[in-house]
């Protein structure tokens, strides 16, 4: 049977969910409209997105992307838009559309009145040497693995590319608990945003540009990367090899849109390679070379999630028009108003270049270039920002309670701080996508500085802390002085007590590595762990001993017995001799219980043992 | 005199039952309280114990008095402020004769009466139950499920530390040398540490119970003897219980650490305080419980010591105010399980001391006086 639609989906990312939204809203209800995806759960790449989305609050910036993929499934199903999932568009022939259930092993047939594809884009991939051993990851794999099915499929990486797309799998990496080693860019610049770019130089992962990857090295999965220094025209400068121990290289070098099913419609395709490559043509309704075929999101151009939205909106609503017969010119302009305003700003230069081979104008500019050069006045309790580039973004402004942010002009601009205004509540730190507003103030003998927390455990008030610069680097010892937790965005901002001077230059910290310090080796406890017993009044060997377990462990004390003495003597002041030493037991090593039980009939019991007490 | 420090109680004894009661006095309010322990914290019976916390007693007051801690014990970390490793993983009873369990089916009758929830098992319940368990020779189990077993250390810590920040004073490494009285009362106690004036005194310490009391020149009936006991390395946790049987003579548990703590008692140990160890106990312990639980064959003994029974003529405690000498009190003689009563025991007996009595439990039934009389009823469940 071959099904009649009024609106066939293909896709169902933010594109294509906004698409559907725009149809079913402006027809009054989901009948025959349908949206087909191939992956296990609508959303596209959403639910595979941890982090917070820049933007704007109208279209869930400040909203971590998993969480706007629900949102946006949740209004699609309210207006009973029907998704098929695990279903791949096999083919769009002159007579009907095949849907291939892959999860039932059987293909429907269909035809739609019209068609809005968002198929997203593919990753691109990088030839080097052994590049297909096993712990050779694409970032989109990585995120799939690691966000969605829970799975870490590495514990030390590599990241090759500066995009957006690298930075975000690195930071997503360390919340997991990998170790990120590097992130190399071929290019002599980063692609992705600042605020990105800091947050990963902060955890002391470097950024090495002007860097590729060579090889990767191992004999049946990767166990390293070779790296270099490449020239103006990217080839490797010879002598300048580094190699990482790593046991996955991760991939994050570009995306090319998914023409395929586009281009089986008859639409035109262009090559435009400030969009990504071969794009299907378009107009400015997001309508191709076929009347009744539209595109939105990455496949009419390589962009980001919100323009994905705004343009799925504009398609839909123009989908909508031409069912209905009905303008939905008010709702079209005003979306391409955003998409205007959006497009404003520095990063979407090349879009607006593409763009306009295809006569398509977007304005430029009319946003504050300006850094804020006063970090407010000493001694109050403040936020101060560093958000250095014009990025679409405003949760600052919009989050304010006090009014005390603008971003100036358009919502590109530059965010400044009105100190006037500023109460220091640390809202925007909470909100802002980038974690790229602090909280200081200035105390007669220390100071405060309040930074974004995203990552496990959450610290306490007195934890013991390294405190480190923008590039990770330690600077000094620190504590952490109280936490405001933030449940709901999981944005938690760590008030840190700092050395006084220090609050202009501290903004990272990290717990002093626990392997370093290892006194009780058996029972894994720390110096510090011990001198905080101590603290607590506990100042016998033995106390020590049965309220932490130091020597407890099968090696009973051989090594930290004498270690732990030392730093009772320490701290209570008093001569190790006056120390009691506790008491050692037998047995000497650890002994099984068969090999006691094995001579037990053999030998009777000696009357010539030793007493010692 | 004026320079003399007082305190309105001084506990003699830094185990479980001094500092039980110790938290207990500053909880009411009496806050002039102090410890005097010779050594250090738990150093005594309560830092040697396997933790166990049972409330399947053979007599009708030491399961209320057990019922009573139990409860004291679930809300223990909110009260008192430490994590003491508390988990009710149950008490589960094996007997291996058909005299002791018909014992345990009035036992059981009894405890029911009381409120406490308690299951009989056949051995194929309990092997079905417990597989690891070999159970060749069971005749039947009880199970309680609200029994079960914390660290006595850190009860012992998270109470002194309760006592320090509710203003008592503990001292360690301070031996108690003499008590002064006077016109048959108590008046102060003489220590390695100086003199200290209060009104009451209170020995809490459990294997030297007689020779402390000897100090006030009053008798008790009390000896100690020798029980061994021993510690494995660490395994993932999956025996929640303590496994204990009175007729075969052992009990076992598996701590929230992973490690299994284990011993037995020994009928031929002579009285006296004796803290060595002997390579026999490890072979008769080890060639028992192997075949119980075959799973331990291939597991290490890490550490092997031992500790003292405060016995006394029933096999049940002695707590009570002297009637010779005014404000001279004893919680003493519990037989191997004080630790388990002691928030019980320090709650009513802290009462007493403030109020004159107990307003929870009835620890009368535990006075001295008892042994006055031609009969007395033996506490049978004691390993």
């Amino acid at each position: 049977m071959v099904r009649h639609l009024r609106a066939l989906i293909v896709g169902s990312g933010p594109a294509g969910l906004t698409g559907a939204i725009a149809i079913a809203e402006a027809l009054g209800d989901g009948k025959d409209i349908l949206i087909v995806d191939e992956g296990i759960e609508p959303g596209g790449q959403l639910p595979k997105q941890t982090h917070k989305f820049f933007g704007h609050e109208g279209f869930y910036a400040s909203v971590r992307g998993f969480e706007i993929g629900n949102l946006l499934v949740k209004k699609v199903k309210s207006l009973r838009v029907e998704i098929l999932q695990q279903t791949t568009v096999t083919g769009i022939y002159e007579d009907v559309i095949t849907l291939y259930d892959r999860a039932n092993n059987i293909v429907h047939e269909c035809t739609s009145d019209y068609i809005l594809i968002a198929t997203g884009a593919t990753e691109k991939f990088l030839t080097f040497k052994n590049n297909t051993l096993p712990g050779v990851y694409g970032a989109g794999a990585v995120q799939t693995l690691m966000n969605q099915y829970k799975v870490l499929p590495g514990q030390s990486f590599l990241i090759v590319g500066a995009g957006n797309i690298g930075l975000i799998v690195a930071y997503q990496l360390v919340q997991a608990g990998a170790v990120v080693k590097a992130i190399v860019e071929a290019s002599s610049r980063i692609g992705g945003y600042a605020v990105h770019a800091n947050k990963i130089r902060r955890l002391g992962i470097p950024i090495l540009l002007k860097h590729t990857i060579l090889e990767a090295v191992g004999d049946n999965k990767v166990q390293g990367a070779v790296v270099a220094e490449v020239d103006e025209r990217f080839r490797p400068i010879e002598g300048t090899e580094k190699e990482f121990i790593v046991d996955s290289i991760c991939l994050a070098v570009g995306l090319q849109p998914n023409i395929e099913l586009v281009a089986q419609t008859g639409a035109k395709i262009v090559y435009i390679p400030e969009l990504g490559g071969f794009i299907p043509w378009r107009d400015e309704n997001m309508r191709t070379s076929v009347r009744n075929v539209f595109v939105a999101g990455d496949l009419s151009g390589i962009e980001e999630a919100t323009t994905a939205m705004i343009e799925g909106y504009i398609a839909g609503y123009n989908i909508a028009q031409d069912l209905t017969g009905t303008s939905q010119e008010e709702k079209i302009s005003k979306m391409k108003e955003e998409l205007s305003e959006f497009r404003k700003g520095p990063f979407s230069k090349k879009v607006r270049e593409g763009l306009a081979k295809l006569n398509i104008r977007f304005p430029e500019g009319g946003y504050r270039e300006e850094l804020q050069n006063d970090s407010g006045p000493k001694g109050k309790l403040r936020a101060v920002i560093e958000c250095p580039q014009p990025i679409p973004c405003n949760p600052c402004e919009t989050s304010c309670p006090t009014g005390a942010i603008n971003v100036g002009g358009n919502i590109n601009g530059i965010p400044h701080i009105d100190y006037e205004k500023c109460i220091g509540c640390g809202i925007c730190v909470t909100k802002c996508p980038g974690l790229a507003i602090f909280v200081i103030q200035e105390k007669s003998d220390h100071s405060i500085v309040g930074i974004p927390y995203e990552l496990l455990p959450i610290p306490s008030k007195g934890d013991k802390v390294d405190l480190l610069d923008r590039n990770g680097k330690y600077v000094s010892d620190g504590e952490v002085d109280h936490v405001m937790l933030n449940n709901k965005g999981k944005t938690h901002v760590v008030f840190l007590k700092v050395p006084k001077g220090l609050e202009e230059s501290i903004r990272s910290f990290r717990y002093a590595k626990k392997s370093e310090a290892f006194i009780c080796r058996c029972e894994e406890l720390t110096r510090e762990e011990i001198e905080r017993t101590i603290e607590m009044g506990i100042t016998d060997y033995e106390e020590l001993r049965r309220v932490l377990r130091i020597g407890m462990g099968p090696c009973g004390g051989k090594t930290c017995r004498s270690l732990a003495l030392q730093i009772l003597a320490e701290k209570t002041g008093r001569s190790i001799s006056d120390i009691e030493l506790g008491a050692y037991r037998p047995p000497t090593i650890p002994t099984p219980f068969e090999a006691i039980v094995k001579f037990n009939d053999g030998i009777e019991s000696s009357s010539g043992g030793v007493k010692n007490e | 005199m004026s320079d003399v420090k007082k305190y309105d109680v001084c506990i003699i004894g830094g185990g479980i039952t001094g500092t039980a009661l110790g938290y207990f006095l500053c909880k009411l309010g009496k806050t002039s309280v102090a410890i005097f322990e010779k050594s250090y914290l738990s150093s005594g019976s309560t830092g040697r114990c396997a933790g166990g916390i049972r409330q399947q007693w053979s007599t009708r007051p030491n399961v209320k008095l057990a019922m009573r801690s139990v409860k004291l014990f679930e809300t223990f970390a909110e009260d008192v402020g430490m994590d003491i490793e508390y988990k009710q993983g149950g008490y589960l009873v094996l007997s291996y004769s058909e005299q002791e369990a018909e014992q345990f089916e009035k036992n059981v009758k009894m405890q029911r009466e009381e409120g406490l929830n308690v299951e009989i098992l056949t051995p194929r319940q309990v092997s079905e139950r417990y597989p690891y368990i070999n159970t060749e020779g069971i005749v039947m189990a009880t199970f309680c499920q609200t029994d079960g077993h914390a660290n006595p250390h850190k009860a012992v810590i998270g109470y002194a530390q309760a006592i320090r920040r509710m203003g008592g004073h503990i001292y360690t490494h301070t031996e108690v040398k003499g008590v002064d009285i006077l016109n048959g009362k108590v008046v102060g106690i003489d220590t390695s540490a100086g003199y200290f004036g209060c009104d009451a005194v209170v020995n809490a310490t459990g294997p030297w119970s007689s020779e402390v009391s000897n100090l006030v020149g009053v008798n008790l009936p009390t000896e100690s003897y020798r029980h061994q006991i021993l510690v494995t390395e660490p395994l993932e946790n999956f025996f929640p219980m303590m496994a204990i049987s009175f007729s075969e003579n052992f009990y076992m548990r598996q701590t929230l650490h992973g490690q299994f703590i284990l011993g037995q008692g020994d009928k031929d140990e002579k009285p006296g305080i004796n803290y060595n160890v002997t390579y026999r106990f490890e072979k008769e312990l080890a060639s028992k419980m192997v075949k119980i639980f075959p799973f331990l064959k291939n597991i290490r003994i890490i550490r092997h010591w031992s500790g003292m029974y405060n016995m006394s003529p029933d096999a049940q405690p002695i707590i009570g105010q002297s009637k010779e000498i005014k404000g001279y009190y004893y919680a003493v003689g519990y037989s191997g399980h004080g630790f388990m009563v002691a928030p019980a025991v320090g709650e009513a007996l802290a009462m007493t001391i403030v109020f004159g009595r107990s307003l929870h439990t009835d620890i009368s039934y535990l006075d001295l006086t008892r042994f006055e009389g031609t009969e007395i009823e033996r506490e049978k469940n004691v390993v």
